[in-house]
């Protein structure tokens, strides 16, 4: 398998290209005729399809679209190739497995087929941003006291001692130590210390801080996982290949983490399929990635929750989980917000789709595309938890019926999504209790996807 | 006073780093008739090229240089309007892209060149400091350059102007511009070595350099 | 005492500026008139002054200096204003350096006088790039076994499996990692692993680099010292100030430094005392530095061994000794390489200015201007410790004399001086033993020293 420093001489010995170039005369071409040669077509009455020939020819297509495709260095200029042989070897040798937690939260995070029946591992939590130490507290260890989370995502400060958080600034390091800090402080109160955080480092998009945080007297260890990030599309930069140096050095988790837009430069559902699998060749073989986080997304409403996402979850999903051995977190950005229906469809559909899709993991859906300061609360984590594990017990032709179902509540309200309430407004502060109301509404849900045929505990 | 008088005085406005004298005189140029290009060659660019052997000697240093350009700058704020309104033209000897290699924040030495080549009547696309390989060939192409020049103040950094002429190569452009190195680091030695036309020891030495190429490649 | 975040807050909240505008309207008028007011005048026939008025204004006029200038922050485009009385405050307040090393090597960087026959502290070594591992080796085992070194620089790696190690690039990562482990174990091999490492870090341009090579993995302690610089003159950057808000974070000790330029803002030998001694008084304010490195580099001739350069350690030595407890490091540049008399001479007249003007410590002079690969040898730094060792036994009023007597030596070659020979060329790279040539070139320089009265060991 090629090493990392395999990966940067590469970076700095490929053909040199503008990025613009790169954008359109290799990516595009390369994608469309690869959508076209292995016929890769878009289902519209199926958003979770079944056709395991379907998914595995998906996987060929992506290996191939990787290999003429290649992974452009915005720092060189250069773009960095890779032969069908390397990508396979890569597939080959990959284990499949990801090491996470300590104690009794120890445990290791494998793979999961299309139709498993084994509960996904269950990634609570987001990195959306909350404006005060107190909330930060209450959520994580909110998230700490679900039994069935495996791991957890911590939030993001936005200040620090009144100064804004400004990325590459001192400011950020500071509130990244902090933030890992106030975490692990919470997992202690909810009596999970050895409970994995695998979003290192949430306030951080600069490598600087990403290294500067990782110390290890602030409190991490290599069972946590720190993601790296892909840049839309196929692309990367020397600040994620700076974290991804510093890691391996010392064995910490790297999770790659990758966002294929749908809309974008990745065209329409079936060419993002494309995208969307490749970039899990990309996590295994650039960022030697331990686990990843992928999380598709609409172009133009930000969500992962429209008809052609899921298709695009399900399909490239299938591919990747029926060949390629590493374990993915998939998450969806919901449109609407915390203590609202829409929210629970769209999350519930969501989970459905991924979960039954093989997800080795899946992630509390973001609500409200993850754009709303102190929009989250940790009774979203728990629906996401019970619907995960309500989730494995179907295949996925229940599924494809269930999501369509679902999207009828919700798929003409994207656009006017409400985005919800905030953590203060739908939560208690100080005894981190849910309202009422949110108690009545999760409950009315829970009830009528029950009534829906979905086994979804409390 | 006559025209060589005011020419004299002129120059010896930016020797003296005097911004408000260099202005005045300019008027008083205009004033008696001088023409604004003689102003401009005769005795502002005569005035630099004092300071420029002054510092070259290590008898002035960068702020006299800097307040010399700055004096100059204020002289020509009356002198431009006056040349365009003659449609006159400062003879434009080249254009020089210039700035510091990627990997390396070090900015003095290069705006010393800059500075240096401005006010000797180059034209100067001054790119910052860590700026990519790429980044110099598109941009020399942009201001259809003659001389790319590299800067670079650390051992680590050298490599990035090797870059630099590698992509040109790759680009098939390399023909197209004079490449000069610079830098505490650098020699003759090392521009030889990755190929480069030249080598600027100082700053002052970067612009006889750069006069010298220009005007062998006329 | 300023806390790093009263520093941050004063980079976000200070006055708005260009940088040009900072350094045409503020910086260099400042410089002039403030030399003017205090009346720093340059005295070429004594290099190394004993005028302690002269000192004494000189310091007050850094720190008048300060207050009318700031500092400015490329970050934020925002000048750090300082106080007169915080810097007042910083000098008095000051007992001393930090604590360095372990073990037997476990040392506190004491401040000196003028005159004063304590040894000052021994820092040998360079950063200087090497070639190879097992040429750093050789040059840090070197360094290890002389017996009088407090602290030692280590060299930096250019390569790594034949890639340049581009700043800013995952290679700058891999090479400052193993530049700190190579190290480690040569000072351990010499007998020396408690011996503190004070130039962290050498291989790292950036602070990504720096930051992650510090991660225990590698094998640096709190003891060990971080170089966080100023940039020429009078600013910082988020660069450093990045670097700074970790090694403070994490406890480690700080070395301010920076090398100001003669010839440049500063513009001649008054003014760049100026601005060396007012950075003597950031580098203990604002950086809260456990030590100060510094050393003027002539803008012609890359060197500091050049008379006006000398004047200016001495001068400023005095001032911040007399009117300090924060020791600092004289870091000349000699222009001559290794393996050649010329360097010989630079060395001692370094050492005989600033041992004699009350620096706390001085380090090995670096050979040729430090810009060849290789080009250091122990040798070097065996003959820096005796020289200073020696001039400890000499008033600065005698010193002025030799300094003379060496600057006729050398004076007219600076722009010519010979590049010397690298580390292979002059040494064994296998038993580590300096070749014969060079013994002879070493003791017949060490008789003519002691021709001048100079009690120079073996």
């Amino acid at each position: 398998m090629l090493n990392f420093l395999d990966i940067y001489e590469r970076a700095l010995q490929g053909p040199i290209m503008t990025e613009q170039d790169f954008d359109l005369k290799v990516f595009m071409p390369a994608l469309k005729q690869v959508t076209k040669q292995y016929g890769i077509q878009y289902d519209k009455e199926n958003p979770v399809p079944s056709n395991d020939a379907d998914a595995d020819n998906l996987f060929r297509a992506a290996v191939d679209f990787l290999s003429r495709c290649g992974i452009y260095c915005q720092n060189t200029n250069r773009v960095m190739q890779f032969t069908q042989a390397e990508i396979l070897q890569a597939v080959n040798e990959a284990t499949g497995r990801c090491f996470a937690g300590e104690g009794d939260d120890a445990r290791v995070f494998g793979m999961r087929k299309p139709d498993d029946p084994k509960v996904p591992w269950l990634h609570v939590g987001s990195g959306i941003v909350c404006t005060t130490e107190e909330m930060f507290t209450n959520l994580v260890e909110g998230y700490g006291s679900i039994a069935e989370a495996s791991s957890i995502s911590i939030c993001a400060l936005d200040t620090l001692r009144g100064i804004p958080v400004m990325a590459g600034s001192p400011a950020e390091i500071y509130a990244a130590i902090r933030g890992i800090k106030i975490g692990r402080e919470a997992l202690r109160r909810a009596g999970r210390p050895g409970l994995p955080i695998m979003n290192l480092i949430s306030t951080s998009a600069s490598a600087v801080t990403t290294i500067a945080a990782s110390a290890a007297q602030f409190g991490l260890r290599p069972t946590d996982g720190w993601l790296v990030g892909a840049i839309s599309e196929m692309k990367i930069d020397f600040g994620a290949m700076n974290k991804i140096a510093y890691l391996l050095n010392w064995g910490a988790n790297v999770g790659a983490e990758t966002s294929p837009i749908l809309g974008g430069y990745a065209g329409g559902p079936a060419s993002t399929a494309v995208v969307s699998t490749a970039y899990i060749l990309m996590g295994l073989l650039v960022h030697k990635g331990k686990y990843q986080l992928t999380f598709p997304i609409h172009f133009r409403y930000g969500c992962s929750s429209p008809r052609d996402v899921l298709w695009v979850v399900a399909a490239s999903c299938q591919a990747a989980s029926r060949n390629i051995p590493m374990p993915v977190i998939w998450l969806g950005y919901m449109a609407a917000g915390p203590c609202t229906k829409m929210y629970f469809y769209e999350a519930a559909a969501y989970l459905l789709t991924a979960t039954t899709s093989g997800a080795p993991s899946v992630q509390t859906p973001h609500p409200a595309k993850a754009v709303k300061i102190d929009g989250i609360t940790p009774m979203e984590a728990r629906f996401g938890v019970a619907m995960g594990t309500a989730a494995a017990k179907l295949n996925r032709q229940q599924a494809n019926e269930l999501v369509r179902q679902l999207l009828a509540k919700y798929e003409s309200q994207i656009e006017t999504a409400p985005t919800g309430s905030r953590y203060q407004e739908c939560f208690n502060a100080t005894t981190g209790k849910p309202g009422d109301e949110y108690v009545r509404l999760y409950d009315e849900v829970t009830n009528e996807l029950a009534q829906m045929g979905l086994e979804i505990g409390d | 006073m006559d025209k060589q008088q005011i020419l004299e005085k002129l120059a010896q406005a930016i020797v003296d780093t005097d911004p408000e004298l260099a202005r005045a005189t300019a008027k008083e140029a205009i004033a008696s008739g001088v023409s604004p290009l003689e102003a401009v060659e005769q005795g502002l660019s005569k005035g630099m090229g004092t300071i420029g052997d002054l510092f070259g000697r290590g008898e002035v240093f960068l702020p006299e240089l800097l307040l010399s350009a700055n004096a100059f700058n204020e002289a020509m704020q009356v002198l431009k309007p006056e040349l365009e309104a003659r449609k006159q033209q400062i003879a434009q000897t080249a254009t020089v892209v210039l700035g510091t290699v990627q990997g390396d924040l070090h900015s003095i030495g290069k705006n010393i060149v800059a500075t240096l080549l401005e006010t000797s009547g180059f034209r100067v696309v001054d790119l910052g400091v860590d700026r990519s390989p790429l980044d110099f060939v598109q941009e020399a192409g942009k201001a259809n350059a003659d001389v790319i020049a590299l800067s670079c103040l650390m051992t680590t950094t050298m490599p990035s102007q090797k870059a630099v002429i590698d992509v040109l190569k790759e680009m098939k452009l390399r023909d197209k511009y004079l490449v000069v190195v610079g830098g505490a680091p650098t020699s003759q030695k090392w521009a030889d070595e990755i190929g480069a036309d030249g080598y600027g020891q100082s700053a002052v030495d970067a612009v006889a350099l750069v006069k010298r190429l220009v005007n062998k490649k006329k | 005492m300023l806390t790093f975040l009263d520093v941050m807050e004063r980079a976000t909240a200070g006055p708005i500026s260009t940088e040009e505008d900072f350094n045409l309207k503020v910086l260099v008028p400042n410089v002039r008139k403030i030399v003017k007011q205090f009346d720093i005048r340059y005295d070429a026939a004594n290099p190394v002054t004993t005028d302690d008025a002269l000192a004494r204004r000189l310091f007050d006029a850094a720190v008048e200096f300060i207050a009318q200038t700031g500092l400015y922050c490329t970050g934020t485009n925002r000048i750090i204003r300082v106080e007169r009385d915080e810097i007042l405050r910083a000098a008095q307040e000051i007992s001393g350096g930090g604590t360095f090393g372990e073990g037997k090597d476990r040392r506190t960087f004491q401040p000196r006088r003028p005159d004063d026959a304590t040894p000052p502290w021994c820092h040998v070594g360079t950063g200087i790039v090497a070639s190879s591992e097992e040429i750093a080796m050789a040059q840090v085992e070197g360094y290890g076994s002389i017996r009088q070194a407090s602290s030692v620089s280590i060299p930096a790696f250019g390569r790594v499996r034949g890639m340049p190690v581009l700043g800013g690039s995952p290679l700058e990562i891999y090479a400052s990692a193993a530049s700190v482990q190579a190290a480690r174990k040569a000072l351990w091999k010499a007998g020396r692993p408690g011996l503190p490492i004070l130039n962290l870090i050498s291989s790292a341009t950036t602070a990504t680099a720096m930051i992650a090579a510090t991660h225990p993995a590698f094998g640096l302690r709190a003891s060990d010292g971080w170089l966080i610089d100023f940039i020429a003159e009078m600013k910082v950057n988020y660069e450093t100030l990045n670097r700074l808000a970790f090694i403070l974070i994490t406890g480690g000790n700080v070395g301010s430094t920076c090398l100001p330029i003669l010839g440049g803002y500063g513009g001649g030998a008054p003014g760049t005392a100026l601005i060396m001694t007012a950075y003597h008084l950031l580098g203990m304010l604002l950086f809260q530095g456990s030590y100060q490195l510094t050393g003027p580099v002539h803008f012609k001739h890359s060197c500091s061994t050049t008379r006006d350069g000398l004047w200016i350690f001495s001068v400023v030595g005095r001032a911040t000794s007399l009117r300090t407890r924060y020791p600092a490091i004289a870091l000349g540049y000699g222009a001559a390489g290794p393996c050649t008399k010329m360097y010989f001479y630079e060395a001692a007249a370094v050492n005989l200015c600033a041992v004699s003007s009350g620096f706390a410590g001085v380090q090995t002079v670096h050979p040729a201007k430090a810009i060849i690969t290789d080009g250091v040898t122990p040798l070097e730094a065996e003959f820096n410790v005796a020289m200073a060792y020696a001039a400890t036994k000499v008033q600065a009023t005698r010193a002025n004399e030799l300094v003379n007597q060496l600057l006729a030596k050398y004076e007219t070659e600076i722009e010519r001086a010979p590049e010397g020979k690298r580390y292979q060329e002059c040494f064994d790279v296998a038993t580590r033993k300096p070749s014969e040539e060079y013994v002879r070139l070493y003791e017949q320089v060490k008789e003519e020293l002691r021709g001048m009265r100079l009690e120079i060991g073996d």
